[in-house]
């Protein structure tokens, strides 16, 4: 990760009197998943549209690979997959037919789709008209797509929205390979869950800033609190629960007294979650 | 620009126009309808003479032809009004008698019989007018020259020769042939941008130009293809081909602009199917002018399929070649670079 594939200094886009990204500055790694996490409106797409050359920005510049999107736009796309949110797939014709189209766009040689589809879940239905699969065979697809390029940077916009855990799992692994093939993915996401399980990094977005970047782990420990929650018994043989803040200098003796006093029935620990932590930065909620 | 991006390109429209039937089947049946229209249309003239008259005194032997099968008479009250009725195309002529007729002939005089020529109407028509207004003065008065005719000729003289009504159609047809892609082309850009895929193969490294010349390229093949076609089946290339071809190239420049224009100006195919019905009217307007001589005055030239359908009726039925509608050619391709530029811009700034 010593490489930096994407390098973002004071990106700003406006719409009208409407500062949808406000002077971002981040950087990422090679072969790094980073997360974008923010609720809907944050400017996430607007980034990523600016990041990949579809939207030109008013200030500040986006190096990806060390190209100027903004001035070597065709050198830029050349080298990324990009997954939308919304599915763009052309459903009158099969799945085979769009991967080759996107190949044949890239100019891939000897480009292999059957066994893209298959690395994706869709052996067997290849010829299919896209129109005739469900919503996550569509997204698999949608990955697919992003991928016949093999790029060297994948662009993922809320790749898991609305799928069921196995398609969503799926998904999940496919970036987790690209990764280890030493892509560098950045993954758009208001799912705190998804992007806390594959993110080396995520940043909080809100109002068009970044609010926080940082290690899952990190933010956690930064901006979390840590406590210990027992349930024991009761005198009365009522269940009571108790809470221990596990930085605070008397935990261990108040544990040790909880052992000491009554039955300890369980004893586990209590971390932040992104979603509190990202209440706590930026006084909002992800799902807003 | 890249070749490999425009075949692909064009191989995906093409895959794409085809699987979708509603435009497909639209374009097969439109081709064999506009065909089938053609050749049942009547390939020949109504040989019966269609004549206007104004007589403030009708002579005996005026009033006969009134009742004869051989002409269909209609009598006006002024001059004038024959006059413009005869322009307009409703008459092959109008006959005009002083009103002192016979007075002048009782006086053995010779009075002016004046004759009106609609410009469409074949010289031979004409001439049977002048026949039949010599036998009438003769019929009325047993005498030889007993009167002088003036003759005008109202309307531009295209030479005179009878057109069929099939072979008036011919422009109008070949428009709408060429209209039909725009609703097509239209639509297929409406679709590509309703459902996101116009935005999915522009983050590729394609250009923008691109996908205006695939989409070009192919807006142009299908409608000149069928356009060709049309006019191979139905003798449109009899005469001057090498202008007819270079005409129906232009037209289906101009379609595409079009179709650009539509795009850029809609949401949806909805959107494109009703206000390109509305542009159809519009454009077709010219071609029915050509039906009906006379229908249309001046204004009909704002429209810019006037000079399509007038280039098209000209080489087919007068024989003009490129020398002759040259500046019709002009005015189409200024128009078709307008209605293309204008398109492409407000597709660029809108969409993509």
């Amino acid at each position: 990760m010593s490489e930096k594939s994407i390098i973002v200094e004071n990106l700003t886009c406006r719409f009208g009197n409407l500062v949808a990204v406000d002077h971002i500055n981040f950087d990422v790694g090679q072969g790094e998943i980073i997360g974008f996490l923010g609720p809907n409106g944050a400017g996430k797409t607007t980034t990523v549209k600016m990041l990949t050359g579809q939207l030109r920005p008013q200030e500040g510049r986006a190096l990806l690979l060390g190209y100027d999107v903004a001035r070597e736009t065709g050198k830029v796309k050349s080298q990324i997959g990009i997954c939308f949110e919304q599915t763009n797939l052309y459903e009158q014709m099969s799945a085979l037919d769009n991967l080759n189209l996107f190949a044949e766009l890239f100019g891939v040689n000897g480009f292999d789709g059957v066994s893209l589809l298959k690395r994706v879940g869709l052996a067997g239905r290849e010829k299919d008209k896209v129109g005739n699969y469900s919503k996550g065979m569509k997204q698999r697809l949608m990955i697919a797509r992003a991928l016949v390029n093999k790029p060297q940077i994948l662009f993922l916009d809320e790749p898991t929205s609305g799928l069921d855990p196995v398609s969503s799992e799926a998904i999940d692994n496919i970036i987790l390979e690209e990764r280890q093939r030493g892509a560098t993915v950045f993954l758009t996401t208001h799912d705190m869950w998804e992007a806390d399980k594959l993110s080396d990094r995520v940043a909080f977005m809100n109002q068009g800033k970044i609010a926080a970047l940082d290690t899952p782990r990190n933010l956690k420990q930064k901006y979390g609190r840590r406590n210990l929650i027992a349930e024991i018994a009761g005198a009365d043989g009522r269940l009571v629960k108790k809470e221990i803040g596990m930085d605070s200098p008397a935990a261990a003796g108040e544990v040790g007294a909880l052992f000491q006093q009554g039955k300890v029935l369980t004893l586990h620990s209590e971390e932040a979650t992104l979603e509190d932590i990202f209440i706590q930065v930026t006084g909002r909620r992800l799902t807003e | 620009m890249s070749t490999r991006i425009i075949k692909a390109l064009l191989k995906k429209d093409l895959k794409l126009f085809i699987s979708d039937r509603f435009y497909s089947i639209l374009t097969m049946v439109g081709l064999v309808f506009y065909i089938g229209m053609y050749f049942i249309m009547p390939a020949t003239t109504d040989e019966k003479l269609n004549l206007a008259m104004y007589a403030p005194v009708m002579p005996a032997a005026f009033a006969q032809l009134t009742a004869s099968d051989g002409a269909a008479v209609e009598l006006f009250d002024t001059e004038e009004a024959l006059k413009q009725s005869v322009e307009a195309g409703g008459y092959q002529a109008g006959v005009a008698l002083p009103a002192d007729i016979l007075d002048i002939w009782e006086a053995g005089g010779q009075p002016t019989i004046r004759v009106y020529h609609n410009a469409a109407a074949p010289p031979e028509v004409s001439d049977a007018i002048i026949t039949l207004v010599k036998e009438l003065s003769y019929a009325q008065t047993g005498q030889v020259l007993t009167y002088e005719t003036e003759e005008e000729i109202l309307g531009t003289d295209l030479l005179g020769s009878p057109i069929p009504l099939r072979d008036r159609m011919r422009p109008l047809l070949a428009v709408f042939i060429l209209l039909t892609e725009t609703l097509s082309l239209a639509s297929l850009i409406a679709i590509e941008i309703e459902q996101g895929t116009a935005r999915a193969i522009l983050t590729t490294p394609m250009r923008v130009m691109d996908l205006f010349l695939a989409k070009g390229i192919l807006g142009v093949g299908l409608a000149m293809g069928q356009a060709v076609l049309f006019m191979a089946l139905v003798g449109g290339f009899s005469q001057q081909p090498d202008a007819m071809l270079l005409t129906l190239f232009v037209g289906s420049l101009m379609v595409v602009g079009i179709g650009f224009l539509l795009a850029s100006l809609t949401r949806d195919v909805m959107a494109v199917t009703g206000w390109g019905v509305l542009i159809m009217i519009l454009l077709v307007i010219p071609g029915i002018g050509n039906i009906i001589p006379g229908l249309l005055s001046d204004w009909a030239k704002v429209i810019p399929s006037y000079y399509l359908t007038d280039t098209v009726s000209r080489i087919t039925n007068y024989g003009a070649g490129i020398g002759d509608v040259w500046l019709n050619l002009v005015i189409l391709a200024g128009f078709t670079v307008v209605v293309f530029g204008a398109g492409m811009l407000a597709l660029r700034r809108r969409y993509l």
